[in-house]
């Protein structure tokens, strides 16, 4: 442990070589499910050691039943939640672990998680950015400012707390000339707690003589509840497709590379993602208004100036919105592993090869190693097109269904990849704590037309089958995503 | 055997048990003789063998007299709170009935009254000038604990008793009559039904300071704050076989023994308690705490010495009217009339003198008490500060002084008027400007303005300027606790289900604050000096005043010296001037973390010298309560003492015209909160404090109820009333300056 | 009517329950020196703000924690082999045999008398704001109940979902679940007591409480 120690500061800057090899690491995989099981293979695939949790309520899971296989001693710990910190410390210093993977969700984006685990007395490697990059890029408005600050564009609008009301009432108002020059037919402005955030305290204005009371309301509701007044008035945009920029990068933090772009544009209607394309468009195949090719580059370009700007050292998604006129704004940036990165791997090649790994590359440079090419070194090959399997109503509000799943069969096939923690062979009670997510089905296409033609081939073998306490049978987004296929990359 | 004979026996059978009581068991062989003699004269008595029993008894009586007089002179302190506790103990109703000439018990009779332990009457005494006589009026106040009766509850009053004790207070005002407050009580009853114990007596010392009658205070037993209670007043007698204390010698040994609930203190601790707390007539005399013994006769006065209640009588009659005379102009005229009343043989009922007061005359009386309390117990404190230190304050303050008169008292009135003035030209002179330059401005707004439209999208779109990025706050202060790798369980955890929180997150980012309930994990005194005031704000003065050992009590200085080294603070009080975003205050810190932050001569006196500094100054005072168990008990009526007259500072400084605030953060109990603290229109506390007037085991002890587990939370105290707000310790600082903002208005400061 | 002599013949033929005690989380495992066959005490007090007997200490991250005995009972089994041990969440560290107090009893009777609603899913329940600030403030009798009145807010799949109670209106007279415990779909979650049969229930409590003499 010392010679890890010694070598790990808190921003984890690494030496030309690895100091440690990996087959000396051992990796908490903290999380559950399918990413749990995606940790652990990589890991086997490394030849890195693991050890896993679960709960209770999860003793069913395809994950457990992995680590049991192929964890070892000390490769499975049973805690009472995986939302508890003190239990992953406490389970990684009886097994010994060097390392910690949160996959996502969970602590993925958690900057005190990971300043505890590079902190605390027993160090050790969060595999994950820095908690500094973790902790800046997580602010909307610090993010915002870094990006104006480099010149890449963001949505218009204010990119600090407005405390004045005067001042507040002139950004508005420019707000709104802005989008008539631009042509907007209805123009809107979002106002926001500054200090808020997953939805809390946001309102539309469209009618500008209205915008004061809109504003007081949010300024007040900001005061009672967060103890900060400050307000943010931005551009709302209500017709974009949404792009993300897959990055990754070692320890050094001076060579980021990209890994293509995905369009996740079709969602829920609470804005949960369904199905995720790669690459974001397809110029060859469809006609866009605008220039694909070129937004395309633009947002790359963008995004690896920002990582390399804060000395971004791991993986890492830019979350981009492109309007119908094909201007990218920057979202925000999601310092960790994403669900959708398989379908970026699909579809990439490095010097040429199939097979690439994200999450193997994340934890090989998380634990040092250098990244070994450059982006010269990778090229795109095709299209690819993840499917997220849920029990959920898409006709009621996507809500999530809850029961036990009986029968879940599908056809193999070469260009398909299902990733799941569902059991084929038993039935499985889906557990309450949780999303209903049962699998993530990844489809590889030479082109456009072929992957759609393909996804469909999969979607119309699945059989998914089961019944809940009440004897209702399952429900599932399978009608959603057929039905959305054809829209893909469409814009 | 007649009747007569029989009821000197009883007499004499009662001053017996009197006598076996209070000594508890010492001194038998003077008991047994007593007793032998006794059993043996009844025997005779009952089969009339004597042939004159009149001349035997009363040689038995002398006997008695003599080992009695022989007895006085060893009574030791503890002797004499059991000698005050004794059902044969002279009680109010005594003194009323052959003190005064004539009275109306209001407010209550016996046990229907709103509370039987508090007596209030309104009571006469006749007094002839020549052939004239003329009868006087007086309002007696005073705790009863009439001969043991069960409902009297020992003379330990409840809130609602001293409310009614301060309304008659006020009567008393009205008509102008002097208020002769009589102190029978072991302490206050400690419960905190509306508006709570310590909250009353706050409110009623807070009261006494300004009353414009003179106050006569006579005390027998005098227990802490339900002494204090009724105690503030211009002369204070004590009946020589009395106590005056801090806390009774039972409560003080199972403080120091360390006593857990359910055990008892062993009788020597008690009685050694007793000796060093210094509780006696004599002692409080020496510290100048009273004004004057009241002889009484040996062993202690019972309802049977008439011989006591005339000396009392005069006693206070002389005490009222050295009052009155005190409020007197005329030096020579006052002189004279003193030392008549003074004179060994002088009966006070052929002197009469009126007991009414002008106007002005009942200005100076108040003046003249709180002159008198704030000169109380400066020598117990070490003042280390170095002579030139002082004289240099003090000159100063000399030469400051009429600047402060001319800048605050003439300067800022005139000022508003100057500026007003200057308003109406400047106005005058927009107007003028903008009618000449109108027709330029018309010119200009006809051109495009396409600069503006480029400017205004720039704006939208292109990095701002930003100063401040205040959302981020860093804490200039962090516990070091914050160092050590572990985790520690939030006391919510079963009822909000909180995860344990790892202590470097808690102790630096969180301030320690649960992230999930919001509990209040205790901090250091150093991260509100820190976190709550302007950087490089603090000024602290009167460092060098320290805590010391005034009663020389056993152990004590090294336990102070040994506070004081892991403190790094010389007293539990730190006095500060600080800013808040620019508004300057004076601070009074009560440390939690210097022997539990309890008040003694030292602390009393750094208050009191910021709360003056803060009146010669003009700034809002702030008392931040870090945390405070009480009176410091070892030092004994030194620090009872800073009850009144603490409270004596802060009302004058309120009533120049200052806003005095009070911010309670951990546990804030006892004394300073039953008078200074408690005393504050504007009190708040800071979330997950306590805030009572006795602890729980202390309610148990004295009160036998079981205490609910959240009895003393600050939302109980604020839904009593009590404190006027709970705030949140991340926003302290925030929420005092709006406070100071609101409350103090736009200049802060001086109406 | 429910038939109370009945239901107490049947309770007192098996007048005790197991209760198992188990690790709340991970953590090194150290007893406190108890042995198979001694009794402890549940929290004790007006107001059970006194702990109960301490079975063991579970140190996690350098805090350790007491596991208090949740009731009164005799230790039937101790698993004295984890001594020392890191034990992982939900490992079975004693098991208590508790002999069934009059509260209980009347609590399990009054289930039978009450106006159970129950839980339609498995998932976490949680008072509305407002009725739990009041159950907070005094007690779940306080607390009044209307037919369609939102009363719970049923959590699971991370989405809260409003429950508007279905049932005759009255008083809540107990509550049965805990606060972030998963309830079974059945299971009961509050007993409401109808105005009406207020003075019926009391009577219930009268004869539980002359019929029931608590042993050991």
């Amino acid at each position: 442990m010392s010679k890890l120690q010694d070598w790990k500061k808190d921003r984890g800057e690494a030496p030309g070589v690895t100091p440690v090899a990996l087959h000396e690491h051992r990796i908490l995989v903290a999380n559950r499910g399918e990413i749990a099981m995606r940790i652990m293979r990589s890991c086997i695939k490394l030849g890195v050691a693991f050890t896993a949790v679960y709960t209770a309520e999860d003793a069913a899971s395809g994950h457990v039943r992995l680590a049991r296989e192929k964890g070892g001693e000390k490769g499975l710990f049973r805690v009472s939640s995986y939302h508890d910190a003190n239990e992953l410390m406490a389970v990684a210093d009886e097994a010994g672990c060097t390392a910690v993977h949160p996959g996502y969700g969970f602590f993925a984006e958690d900057f005190r998680f990971a300043r505890r685990v590079t902190k605390r007395d027993r160090k050790m490697i969060f595999i994950g950015p820095s908690w500094k990059i973790i902790r800046e890029l997580g602010d909307k408005i610090n993010t915002k400012r870094l990006a104006r600050s480099l010149g890449v564009p963001t949505v218009p609008g204010s990119d600090r707390p407005i405390y004045d009301e005067l001042e507040a009432e002139r950004i508005a108002k420019s707000v709104f000339d802005f989008q008539e020059q631009q042509g907007i037919q209805r123009p809107l402005v979002l106002v926001k707690a500054s200090a808020g955030g997953g939805g809390m305290g946001i309102e539309e204005v469209y009618d500008p003589d209205q915008f004061r009371s809109v504003y007081r309301r949010i300024r007040n509701y900001a005061m009672r509840q967060f103890k900060d007044e400050g307000v943010l008035i931005e551009q709302r945009i209500t017709d974009f497709n949404h792009l993300e920029v897959q990055v990754i990068s070692d320890r050094s933090g001076r060579n980021p590379v990209h890994f293509g772009t995905r369009n996740c544009s079709i969602q829920s209607t609470g804005l949960q993602k369904r199905v995720e394309i790669a690459p974001g468009f397809a110029p060859e195949t469809l006609e866009y208004s605008f220039n694909a090719e070129r937004v395309l580059t633009d947002i790359v370009d963008y995004s690896l100036t920002m990582a390399r700007k804060v000395g971004y050292d791991n993986v890492g998604t830019w979350e981009w919105i492109v309007t119908r006129k094909g201007e990218p704004f920057l979202m925000e940036v999601n310092t960790r592993i994403q669900v959708e990165n398989g379908v970026s791997a699909c579809i990439s090649r490095v010097h040429g090869r199939e097979g690439v790994d994200l999450i193997a590359e994340q934890i090989r440079t998380g634990l040092g190693q250098p990244l070994g090419y450059t982006q010269e070194d990778i090229a795109t090959e095709g299209v690819g097109i993840e499917y997220r399997l849920i029990a959920e109503d898409p006709d009621n509000n996507f809500t999530p269904w809850v029961g036990r799943i009986e029968r879940f069969a599908w056809e193999e096939a070469p260009w398909l990849t299902m990733l799941t923690h569902v059991p084929c062979d038993a039935p499985y009670e889906i557990p309450t704590e949780f999303d209903p997510n049962l699998a993530l089905a990844i489809i590889w296409g030479r082109d456009l037309h072929e992957a759609q033609a393909r996804g469909l081939t999969f979607l119309n073998s699945l059989r998914l089958e089961g019944s809940n306490n009440a004897g209702e049978a399952l429900k599932s987004n399978v009608g959603f995503l057929k039905a959305n296929t054809g829209r893909i990359l469409h814009f | 055997m007649d009747n007569n004979i029989a009821k000197r026996i009883q007499s004499l059978r009662d001053r017996l048990t009197y006598l076996q009581d209070i000594f508890a068991g010492k001194h038998a062989d003077n008991a047994n003789l007593l007793e032998e003699r006794l059993a043996a004269f009844t025997e005779r008595a009952r089969w009339a063998q004597l042939d004159d029993p009149y001349a035997d008894i009363a040689s038995l009586e002398d006997l008695f007299a003599y080992v009695e007089r022989r007895l006085e002179d060893c009574i030791t302190p503890m002797d004499k709170v059991r000698i005050v506790r004794h059902p044969q103990r002279v009680c109010l109703r005594d003194i009323l009935e052959n003190v005064y000439d004539n009275f109306t018990e209001v407010g209550g009779q016996d046990e229907h009254s709103l509370d039987p332990g508090m007596l209030i009457a309104r009571a006469v005494i006749t007094r002839r000038s020549g052939k004239k006589s003329h009868t006087q009026s007086v309002m007696v106040i005073g705790q009863e604990k009439g001969h043991g009766a069960e409902f009297r509850n020992g003379g330990s009053v409840k809130p609602w008793g001293n409310a009614k004790a301060l309304q008659y207070m006020r009567v008393a005002e009205t008509e102008g009559i002097p208020i002769h407050a009589y102190i029978f009580t072991p302490g206050s009853y400690p419960i905190e039904d509306y508006p709570g114990a310590a909250q009353q007596i706050a409110r009623n010392i807070y009261g006494m300071a300004g009353l414009r009658v003179p106050v006569v205070a006579v005390i027998s037993e005098g227990g802490s704050g339900g002494a204090e209670a009724i105690g503030l007043a211009d002369k204070r007698l004590m009946l020589s076989h009395g106590y005056y204390s801090v806390i009774s010698p039972e409560g003080a040994a199972a403080i120091e023994g360390r006593i857990k609930e359910g055990e008892r203190a062993t009788p020597e601790l008690i009685e050694h308690c007793a000796e060093h707390l210094r509780i006696t007539a004599q002692d409080n005399l020496a510290f100048g705490y009273i004004d004057r013994i009241v002889q009484e006769p040996p062993l202690g006065a019972r309802p049977w010495h008439f011989d006591f209640f005339r000396h009392l009588r005069q006693e206070v009659i002389r005490a009222t009217d050295e009052v009155i005379i005190s409020t007197r102009r005329m030096p020579l005229l006052k002189s004279i009339a003193l030392s008549r009343r003074r004179k060994a043989d002088a009966n006070l009922d052929e002197m009469h003198m009126g007991w009414g007061l002008s106007a002005s005359a009942k200005e100076r009386l108040r003046e003249r008490r709180q002159q008198k309390f704030l000169r109380l117990s400066r020598q117990a404190a070490c003042d280390r500060r170095p002579f030139w230190t002082k004289t240099a304050t003090a000159f100063c303050d000399w030469l400051a002084k009429p600047w402060r008169t001319f800048k605050y008292d003439f300067y800022r009135k005139h000022q508003r008027q100057m500026r007003s003035m200057m308003e109406e030209v400047s106005n005058e002179w927009d107007l003028f400007r903008n009618r000449l330059l109108s027709p330029w401005r018309r010119l200009s707004h006809k051109l495009p303005g396409r600069a503006e439209n480029a400017q205004a999208q720039l704006e939208l779109t292109a990095l701002s300027a930003w100063s401040g990025d205040g959302r981020k706050s860093k804490w200039n202060y962090i516990s070091p606790r914050f160092k050590i790798d572990r985790t520690l369980t939030c006391p919510n955890s079963a009822s909000y289900g909180c995860l344990d929180l790892w202590g470097p997150d808690l102790f630096a980012e969180f301030a320690g604050v649960c992230s999930h309930c919001g509990y209040h994990f205790p901090m250091e005194p150093e991260w509100y000096v820190k976190n709550v005031f302007d950087v490089g704000s603090v000024f602290e003065f009167n460092s060098e005043i320290e805590a010391g050992n005034p009663l020389d009590f056993p152990d004590f200085s090294a336990r102070v010296a040994e506070a004081q080294q892991k403190t790094g603070s010389k007293s539990g009080c730190m006095t500060f001037e600080a800013r808040i975003d620019g508004i300057k205050m004076v601070v009074a810190m009560l440390m939690g973390t210097f022997r539990g932050g309890s008040v003694g001569a030292a602390e009393g006196y750094k208050f009191v010298e910021a709360a003056q500094r803060a009146a010669k100054k003009r700034y809002p005072f702030l008392a931040y309560v870090h945390g405070t168990a009480g009176i410091r008990i070892q030092e004994g009526t030194h620090g009872v003492i800073q009850m009144p007259r603490c409270t004596v500072a802060v009302r004058r400084y309120i009533e120049s015209g200052g806003l005095y605030m009070v911010l309670y953060d951990t546990n804030s109990f006892a004394g300073p909160l039953a008078s200074f603290l408690g005393c504050s229109p504007y009190q708040f506390a800071v979330r997950s404090s306590n805030i009572g007037f006795a602890g729980p085991g202390v309610i148990k002890e004295t009160t036998g109820m079981d205490i609910p587990p959240k009895y003393h939370r600050s939302y109980r105290a604020l839904s009593r009333g009590h404190i006027q707000g709970i705030w949140d310790r991340r926003q302290i600082r925030a929420n005092l300056k709006q406070a100071l903002l609101t409350i103090g208005g736009r200049n802060l400061y001086y109406r | 009517m429910i038939d109370i002599s009945a239901l107490l013949d049947e309770i007192k033929a098996s007048p005790y329950r197991e209760i198992v005690i188990a690790t709340p989380h991970t953590g090194r495992l150290t007893f406190a020196g108890l042995r198979t066959g001694d009794t402890v005490l549940g929290p004790q007090g007006q107001w059970k703000e006194k702990p109960g007997t301490q079975l063991a200490t579970l140190e996690r991250e350098r805090n350790p924690k007491p596991i208090c005995a949740p009731e009164k009972g005799e230790i039937s089994n101790l698993y004295s082999e984890l001594e020392g041990q890191f034990v992982e969440a939900g490992t079975p560290l004693a098991v208590l045999r508790h002999m069934l107090t009059r509260e209980e009893v009347l609590r399990l009777i009054l289930q039978k008398a009450l106006h159970l609603f129950c839980a339609p899913e498995r998932a976490k329940y949680y008072f509305t704001p407002e009725v739990d600030k009041k159950i907070r403030a005094s007690d779940a009798h306080s607390v009044a109940v209307r037919d369609g009145m939102e009363i719970l807010i049923m959590s699971r799949m991370k989405r809260e979902v409003p429950l508007h109670y279905r049932g005759p209106d009255g008083v809540i007279y107990e509550v049965y679940f805990k606060y972030n415990e998963n309830v079974d779909a059945g299971a009961p979650l509050i007993g409401v007591c109808p105005r009406d049969q207020l003075s019926a229930i009391q009577e219930v409590i009268m004869r539980v409480q002359t019929e029931w003499k608590d042993r050991g």
